[in-house]
């Protein structure tokens, strides 16, 4: 790290550029996943993240790392206290694009008891309604991902070679496509999965051939099919949700004998893993293809 | 009357902590988490089989512990006994939770409280003295992540571990590849123990005590052998003996919650007494890990402070002793055969309730889930940093007391605040949910 030569340097020298992470409501995910990237020997000089840092106040600053959801009027406060001191804002995460999982809250009947049960003094309150960070303050660059690979952390902060991201999660998948065409959906918990075949083929609903790639598709990889935390890839980002879904029944009429009510009902389950990561705010504006890495 | 509000950093998630004073009498210390979000009331209506995929977002930091212990209370509600060699790989991943979270909380966390007179701000502020130090703990918290990756899928929010067993097997080839990075993770782990023990030692010099707090409860669910993979809660009296084990479903006879004021977390009692959880509550319970050199340590532990221990800044000794052992007996577990076709038995998930139980590295966590129609129709999470809560409100109104007097307030209060709500890692993401 560069804390200790940086201040002992002479005032001639190029500035390290300095980056500082904001954390709102979420689960420290995505900077548990930041302290695996290569940045801490090198470049960028760390000037405020609570996580592992202790120090008073968010001092202007090249890079914010913003991650979490506003959900509380102190994650609004804070942000809109802090955002302007920064030359450029990413925001990291699903939580902070698009709400992720404590967006499954802001459906009527939880938030209601939600509400009943937070009647505890002298604490931040619960916004009556779940936002993303460019909701409240302009962002420059997004990072989505559940949480973004250590990877997509360095292209984020301008580290090493360029990075270019495949197009999709199949693209980083590599199973193969077979001519099975599974007549039902499979269970997680339903039978032993081939470790080389597609997962459609294997019946599951896999949503990696429209999702964002540049993860390395680990879910995938590891069995499990991919939720789209990553969001829409670029042919997507623009569209809306129902062209979206869409694409995806048509996948599955293509390589499976699921009928398409059936994906159809499936894919607009609230409950299903897969809103929680992306559907849930689709109605948003859709983003700038260029910001979204 | 006044009120003190102390801001801290190098924990996990957003806290404080308050301390009112009348004069230079210490009334009350509390420690507030100011964070919710919900969990226990979203995911009521969402299918209960993707409970092990939707939970660990509850914590990035601690996602495989609520991982499995998703997955073992749906395997509790249908009945359903897992393959042994499911069993390791679950086992693995836990310890690559183990290795990660120890070395984020030694190094990263509590680590620059010990140098000097008042401490650095951050583990990369150590100075050129122990220039070799930062890297080479990033290197260890790597190879833990490396370990859930491989056994979990991913190292934050793990896929692997499905009703029934695990979706894959660990191949021969890479069972040798990360057997040979934790044996290099071990030299580093090793190196940077006794470095932390010797700076734990200038503190101690330094501040003259390691807490004052007196003995509670302990909690841990780990079995004999210090493994992770425990089913049963096993509690030690303040008097060092043992009391009676019990399954998790029985957690409400034993385990009461307690609202704190001022703060979105409850706090435990056990049978209506304090209780701590965490690694000192492992290390008591279980004072013999079976790997030579986590031993090593442990006997050098026991020989220093006494067994049982009671000092709360021990909680910190004893996370290196664990992050020793986790490294060494993952080494010993990667030499079993870990692939095949046995990794997985079917079943099906039934309506009714199910508790599933793992140590995850701040304490016994238990889930609790009941199920109709496919659906949870409620979620109740039992936290591991919960069980800490109370413990440390007392710990922080001992250490006002030492730092307050008729002098004024000592410049130490601050930091020894810090050190006492870092010694039990706490974990407000999970504390509140």
């Amino acid at each position: 790290m560069n804390q200790t030569s940086s201040a002992q340097s002479d005032s001639t020298a190029v500035a390290t550029p300095t980056f500082a992470v904001l954390q709102l409501s979420g689960c420290s995910g995505c900077e548990v996943s930041l302290l695996n990237a290569d940045v801490w020997a090198s470049q960028q000089e760390l000037v405020y993240m609570p996580l592992v840092l202790s120090a008073e106040d968010l001092p202007p600053v090249d890079t914010l790392l913003v991650s979490g959801a506003v959900y509380s009027d102190d994650d609004l406060h804070r942000l809109q206290q802090t955002a302007h001191r920064a030359r450029r804002v990413v925001a990291v995460g699903t939580c902070a694009l698009s709400g992720g999982v404590a967006n499954l809250g802001n459906r009527e009947s939880a938030r209601r008891v939600f509400l009943d049960d937070t009647s505890r003094r002298h604490l931040p309150r619960l916004l009556p309604q779940l936002r993303p960070v460019d909701a409240v303050v302009s962002v420059d660059l997004y990072l989505p991902g559940c949480p973004p690979t250590p990877r997509l952390f360095e292209a984020a902060l301008k580290l090493g070679e360029p990075f270019e991201p495949a197009k999709t999660v199949c693209q980083d998948c590599g199973r193969i496509k077979t001519r099975d065409r599974p007549d039902r959906l499979a269970r997680h918990s339903g039978v032993a999965i081939d470790p080389e075949v597609c997962l459609i083929n294997q019946g599951y609903l896999c949503i990696g051939s429209s999702t964002r790639g540049g993860c390395g598709a680990p879910c995938t990889r590891a069995g499990h099919p991919c939720v789209g935390c990553r969001g829409p890839s670029n042919g997507f980002i623009s569209r809306s949700a129902d062209e979206w879904f869409a694409a995806i029944k048509r996948v599955f009429e293509r390589m499976t004998a699921i009928s398409r009510e059936q994906i159809d009902a499936e894919l607009r389950s609230p409950g299903l893993s897969l809103f929680v990561f992306q559907f849930a705010d689709y109605a948003g504006a859709p983003r700038d293809i260029e910001k979204v890495l | 009357m006044t009120t003190l509000t102390i801001p801290l950093s190098r924990i996990e998630g957003h806290a404080r902590v308050v301390i009112n004073l009348a004069g230079e009498r210490v009334l009350s210390a509390h420690f507030q988490a100011t964070e919710l979000r919900g969990f226990e009331h979203f995911v009521q209506g969402a299918p209960a089989e993707q409970m092990p995929i939707i939970v660990p977002r509850i914590c990035g930091v601690c996602s495989t512990a609520h991982h499995l212990a998703a997955v073992k209370a749906l395997e509790n509600l249908a009945g359903v006994t897992v393959p042994p060699k499911a069993v390791c790989i679950r086992e693995l991943m836990m310890l690559g939770q183990v290795i990660q979270n120890q070395a984020t909380s030694l190094f990263l966390f509590t680590m620059p409280d010990l140098p000097g007179q008042a401490g650095v701000p951050s583990l990369f502020h150590l100075g050129e003295v122990h220039s070799k130090i930062a890297p080479r703990a990033l290197a260890v918290r790597r190879a833990g992540t490396q370990l859930i990756t491989l056994a979990g899928g991913q190292f934050i929010h793990p896929v692997r571990a499905v009703v029934g067993g695990v979706s894959g097997g660990i191949a021969p080839r890479a069972a040798a590849e990360m057997r040979a990075s934790l044996n290099q993770a071990l030299t580093r782990a090793s190196f940077l123990v006794d470095a932390y023990w010797d700076l734990f030692e200038g503190l101690h010099d330094r501040i003259g005590t390691l807490g004052d707090d007196s003995p509670t409860y302990y909690l841990a669910a780990i079995d004999r052998g210090h493994a992770y993979y425990g089913d049963r809660l096993r509690v030690m009296a303040p008097d060092g003996s043992v009391q009676a084990a019990f399954p998790p479903c029985d957690y409400a006879e034993h385990l009461t919650d307690v609202p704190i004021e001022g703060s979105y977390s409850d706090g435990t009692l056990y049978q209506g007494e304090l209780v701590r959880a965490n690694s000192l509550a492992r290390l008591n319970i279980d004072p013999h890990p079976t790997t030579p050199m986590a031993r090593a340590y442990t006997e050098r532990f026991w020989q220093e402070w006494g067994y049982p221990a009671h000092a709360i800044l021990l909680f910190d000794v004893a996370r290196g002793i664990e992050l020793v052992y986790a490294i060494e007996r993952a080494i010993e577990l990667l030499e079993q055969d870990l692939d095949g076709d046995d990794l997985w038995v079917g079943c099906t998930l039934r309506d009714g309730q199910g508790c599933g139980l793992i140590e995850a590295p701040r304490g016994p966590l238990i889930h609790h889930y009941e199920v109709q129609g496919g659906l949870v129709t409620s979620a109740r999470f039992v936290i591991p940093t919960q069980h800490n809560m109370l413990a440390i409100e007392r710990a922080l109104l001992v250490a006002a007391r030492r730092y307050v007097s008729s002098a004024g307030i000592s410049l130490e209060l601050e930091r020894a605040v810090g050190r006492v709500v870092r010694a039990f890692d706490p974990c407000i993401a999970c504390a509140t949910h």
